[in-house]
C-alpha cells in the first residue's frame, strides 16, 4: 500500500485517485489487551482471520477537480470507511491513495472545539485543524460570524452553547475553509430546518463555484440534483457507477427487489369480520397489485405502471354488478375511488370465476404507505356482495422523478411570463424581448422511467 | 455479511512516506500546533480566579514553603542555601514530570479530535510539552528574582541554559512520544509510568548531590562506580547537575555532560518520533 498526500492541486491531475483500495477492520470482542491476549501473542500465536472484516475490499475511484461525486449504498456497506481514507483518518491495508489538495470535511461538526474556549477562539483552533493559517483565518473571521450568527455567544465559551449552535458555529468554519475537497456525510441530519436549508444551499453555492464535492447521502434526490457522477458502494465493493440517474435507479430497483424478497408476508390479507362483509353473492377472493410486466408486487415507483387485478367467484349467477375499489393514504385519507358504473363499464351478466382489472399507466402517488378497499355491489348499490375494508396495503418508494410535495403528483406545465423592469433597461435599447419558458418536467421524467 | 477474504497479496506496513515529507507537513501545521499550545495553557487556569498568575505565584509558593520546612524547621548544614538549591533541580525536574504525564493522555484524551479529522497526530504530544516548557520558562522568571535576590554566583556559562533547556524539551518529547503511542495501545502505561517516575525522581539529584553518594558501591566484591553509572544511566541527573552548576554553583559545568545528555536526547527524540510514526497510522481506529 502506499499514501500519498499534498496539499497542493496538480493541475491536469486528479484531486483524488484510489487504486484497488481494501481496509480491515479487526472486530473488538471487548477482551481489551489484557496479559494473556498479550502472552498468547508473545507466544506467536499467528493473528486469526476470523474476526477480520473488511469494509471495503477493492475500490478504485479517480476524482477530478469539479466533480461532484454521491456515494450511495446500505448502511454498513463502506461509505463512511471510503471518506475516512479520502481524509486520512485511516490508512488502507491494501491499495494506494493519492490525494491532492486540501480536503475538509462536513463530517466532524464542532469535533475539537475546546469547551472553554469562546467560540471566536474556537474559530481560530478549528480553521488551524483543516489547516488554515491565523492569516487566512483572518481574512474569514468576519464572514464566519456572519454566518454562524450567534449574536453575542460568539465571545461565549462554547460549553454554554446549544446543540444547535455548536453545530453551526462548526459548519460555518468547515464551509469558509474554502477546501479543495469538500467531504459531505449526511450532515443535514442536524440541526433545524431552517439551518438544515443554508447548509444545503451553502453546499449548492460551493458546487456551483466549481468545488469539488463527495456526498454521502441517503437522500438519492439530492444526488440526483446535486451530482455529476453517482457511486454505489455495496459490501465494500462498486456496485455501480455512473451517471447519477441511472446508478440511482438501478439502486433503487435492487432495493425494491430486495424488500420484495423479505416480504415473506402473504400477498392478500386474511380479513376479520369488522373488515369484510357482503351476502356473498359475488365473492371476492384475492387482489393484485402488478407491476408492467404483470408481476404482483407491494411496493411501488411514482410513475410507473400499476395493475389493480380482482379475482371474483360468483356463487350464483348476478346481473349488472359493480365492481369498484378505494385508496385510501395511510393518515386516512380517501384519495380515489373509481367503479365500473362511472366508467359505464356494464357487466350484464357474470357467473363462475374471472378476475376485473384496472390500470393505472402512470401511478401519481407519491411516497407512502396506502390501503386499498374492494368491493363488488349490485347496479343501485342497494345490496352489497362483498366487501374488504382497507384490507390491502401496499407502498410507494421514495422516487427521485417527483415533480412535487403531497400524495399525488398532477400534470402540468410550468411557464414563466418575464416583464424586464422598464427602469433598470432605460440604458439598454436592445433588451431582449421576454420570451416564454415552458417546461414540462414531470412528463419527460415519467417516460424516461417507465 | 462477512466474506472471509484471503489476502490479494503479501500485508507491509507501507514506509512511503519521507520523514522530510512528514517534517514539511508538520511544519505546514504550526498554526495548529500553536493554537492548541495557547489552549492547553489558557483552558488550564479558565477558571481560576488568579488565572496565568499561578504560573508564576506556584513556584513561589513552592519556594516559601521549602524556606520554612529546611531554613527554620530541618535546617540542612551540609548544603547552603538549600531551599534555592533544592528549587534549581526541582523546576526542571518538574517540567519533565509534567511533561511525561501531559503528553501520556494527549493523543487518548483528543480522541474525538483523532478519529474525525487527518492532522500530523505527533503535533498533540509536541503541544503538551510546549505547553509545559512555556510553564516552566514563567518558573524561570520566578527563580531568578529569588536568585537576584539571595545574590547567588551566576555562571560565566549562563547563556548556554536556553540550550540546556532544549536539549531537555527534546528529551521529553522523545519520551513522550513513545509513551502517547504506548498509552493508546495499553492503558497501563500511565499507571506504570507514576511508579517509574517516583522512582525515577529519588534516583535523581533533586534533594541530594551526586557528590553525596558514595565515589564507588561495593557489590558482590565488584567495586562500582555510583556517580558515573547515575550520571550515564540517568539522562535527568545530568541535566539537573548541569543546571545547578550553571545556576547555584557558578561552576562552567563539564563539557562532557553537555555532550552526552544532547546524544541522549537527539537519540531519544530520533526514536520516540519514528516510534510514534510508526503507529500513529492505527490511531484512527484504536482511540
Amino acid at each position: 500500500m502506499s499514501v500519498l498526500r499534498t496539499h497542493v492541486v496538480v493541475p491536469g491531475e486528479p484531486l483524488i485517485e484510489l487504486n484497488h483500495v481494501a481496509r480491515r477492520f479487526t472486530k473488538k470482542l471487548d477482551r481489551g489487551r489484557s496479559l494473556q491476549d498479550l502472552f498468547i501473542r508473545l507466544l506467536g500465536r499467528k493473528r486469526s482471520t476470523v474476526d477480520d472484516f473488511w469494509p471495503l475490499r477493492d475500490l478504485t475511484l479517480t476524482v477530478n477537480p469539479g466533480d461532484c461525486i454521491g456515494v450511495i449504498g446500505p448502511n454498513g456497506s463502506g461509505k463512511s470507511t471510503l471518506l475516512k481514507l479520502i481524509t486520512g483518518i485511516l490508512p488502507p491495508t491494501f491499495g494506494d491513495v493519492i490525494v491532492r489538495g486540501r480536503v475538509s470535511s462536513l463530517l466532524e461538526l464542532g469535533a475539537g472545539f475546546q469547551n472553554d474556549l469562546t467560540g471566536r477562539e474556537n474559530i481560530y483552533l478549528n480553521g488551524s485543524i483543516y489547516g488554515l493559517s491565523r492569516a487566512e483565518m483572518d481574512e474569514r473571521l468576519e464572514k464566519i460570524i456572519a454566518y454562524a450568527d450567534l449574536g453575542d455567544f460568539i465571545d461565549t465559551p462554547v460549553k454554554h452553547y446549544s446543540s444547535g449552535m455548536y453545530v453551526r458555529l462548526g459548519f460555518a468554519v468547515a464551509i469558509h475553509t474554502e477546501p479543495d475537497l469538500l467531504l459531505v456525510d449526511e450532515v443535514l441530519a442536524v440541526g433545524d430546518v431552517s439551518f438544515q436549508n443554508r447548509c444545503m444551499e451553502s453546499i449548492y453555492r460551493f458546487r456551483r463555484q466549481g468545488g469539488t464535492l463527495i456526498l454521502v447521502s441517503h437522500d438519492l434526490g439530492t444526488i440526483q440534483t446535486l451530482c455529476n457522477r453517482a457511486l454505489w458502494i455495496e459490501n465494500g465493493l462498486v456496485a455501480a457507477e455512473g451517471n447519477p440517474a441511472d446508478v440511482v435507479m438501478t439502486y433503487k430497483q435492487h432495493m425494491a427487489e430486495l424488500e420484495e424478497a423479505q416480504n415473506d408476508r402473504p400477498k392478500t390479507v386474511r380479513l376479520g369480520d369488522g373488515e369484510r362483509w357482503g351476502t356473498r353473492e359475488v365473492e371476492i377472493t384475492s387482489v393484485e397489485l402488478c407491476d408492467a410486466n404483470g408481476q404482483p408486487r407491494t411496493t411501488f415507483v411514482t410513475g410507473e405502471p400499476l395493475t389493480i387485478r380482482l379475482h371474483y367467484h360468483c356463487t350464483q349467477p348476478v346481473e349488472y354488478p359493480v365492481f369498484g375499489f378505494g385508496i385510501n393514504h395511510q393518515n386516512g385519507t380517501h384519495i380515489f375511488g373509481p367503479n365500473t358504473k362511472f366508467a359505464e363499464l356494464a357487466i350484464d351478466n357474470l357467473s363462475g370465476d374471472g378476475s376485473i382489472s384496472y390500470t393505472i399507466p402512470e401511478m401519481p402517488l407519491l411516497e407512502g404507505q396506502y390501503w386499498l378497499s374492494v368491493a363488488a355491489v349490485n347496479d343501485t348499490d342497494t345490496a352489497t356482495y362483498d366487501y374488504h375494508d382497507r384490507a390491502y396495503n401496499f407502498r410507494v418508494a421514495y422516487s427521485p422523478l417527483r415533480a412535487g410535495y403531497g400524495m399525488v403528483q398532477l400534470h402540468g406545465d410550468w411557464q414563466v411570463d418575464s416583464k424586464p423592469d422598464t427602469e433598470l433597461n432605460n440604458g439598454l435599447n436592445n433588451a431582449p424581448s421576454p420570451t416564454p419558458l415552458t417546461l414540462s418536467p414531470t412528463d419527460t421524467s415519467i417516460r424516461t422511467e417507465a | 455479511m462477512t466474506i472471509a477474504t484471503e489476502a490479494p497479496h503479501e500485508e507491509r506496513p507501507g514506509r512511503s512516506v519521507s520523514i522530510i515529507a512528514r517534517l514539511q507537513e508538520l511544519f505546514r501545521y504550526r498554526d495548529l500546533l500553536r493554537n492548541l499550545v495557547v489552549s492547553e495553557i489558557k483552558t488550564r487556569y479558565k477558571n481560576s480566579v488568579l488565572g496565568f498568575v499561578w504560573s508564576l505565584l506556584n513556584p513561589l509558593a513552592m519556594m516559601m514553603v521549602f524556606t520554612v520546612v529546611f531554613g527554620v524547621l530541618w535546617p540542612n548544614h551540609q548544603i547552603d542555601n538549600f531551599p534555592i538549591f533544592l528549587l534549581c533541580g526541582l523546576l526542571p525536574w518538574n517540567f519533565f514530570s509534567a511533561s511525561v504525564f501531559s503528553s501520556i493522555n494527549s493523543v487518548l484524551s483528543n480522541g474525538n479530535l483523532v478519529k474525525k479529522v487527518y492532522f500530523p497526530r505527533e503535533i498533540l504530544p509536541i503541544a503538551a510539552v510546549l505547553a509545559q516548557l512555556v510553564n516552566f520558562l514563567l518558573a524561570l522568571v520566578v527563580l531568578f528574582a529569588a536568585l537576584l535576590i539571595v545574590g547567588t554566583n551566576f555562571s560565566p556559562w549562563l547563556w548556554t541554559l536556553p540550550l540546556i533547556i532544549l536539549i531537555q524539551t527534546c528529551f521529553s518529547l522523545g519520551i513522550g512520544l513513545v509513551l502517547s503511542t504506548l498509552q493508546v495501545f495499553y492503558r497501563d502505561t500511565q499507571l506504570v509510568m507514576e511508579v517509574v517516575m517516583l522512582a525515577w525522581f529519588f534516583l535523581t539529584p533533586v534533594f541530594y548531590t551526586a557528590n553525596q553518594l558514595p565515589e564507588t558501591y561495593t557489590i558482590w566484591g565488584y567495586d562500582l562506580p555510583a556517580q558515573r553509572i547515575l550520571y550515564i544511566l540517568n539522562p535527568m541527573a545530568s541535566l539537573i547537575n548541569v543546571y545547578r552548576d550553571l545556576l547555584y554553583n557558578g561552576y562552567r559545568t563539564d563539557i562532557d555532560f553537555f555532550i552526552r545528555t544532547t546524544i541522549t536526547a537527539f537519540l531519544a527524540l530520533s526514536f520516540g518520533y519514528w516510534f510514534f510514526t510508526r503507529y500513529s497510522d492505527r490511531f484512527g481506529e484504536e482511540v
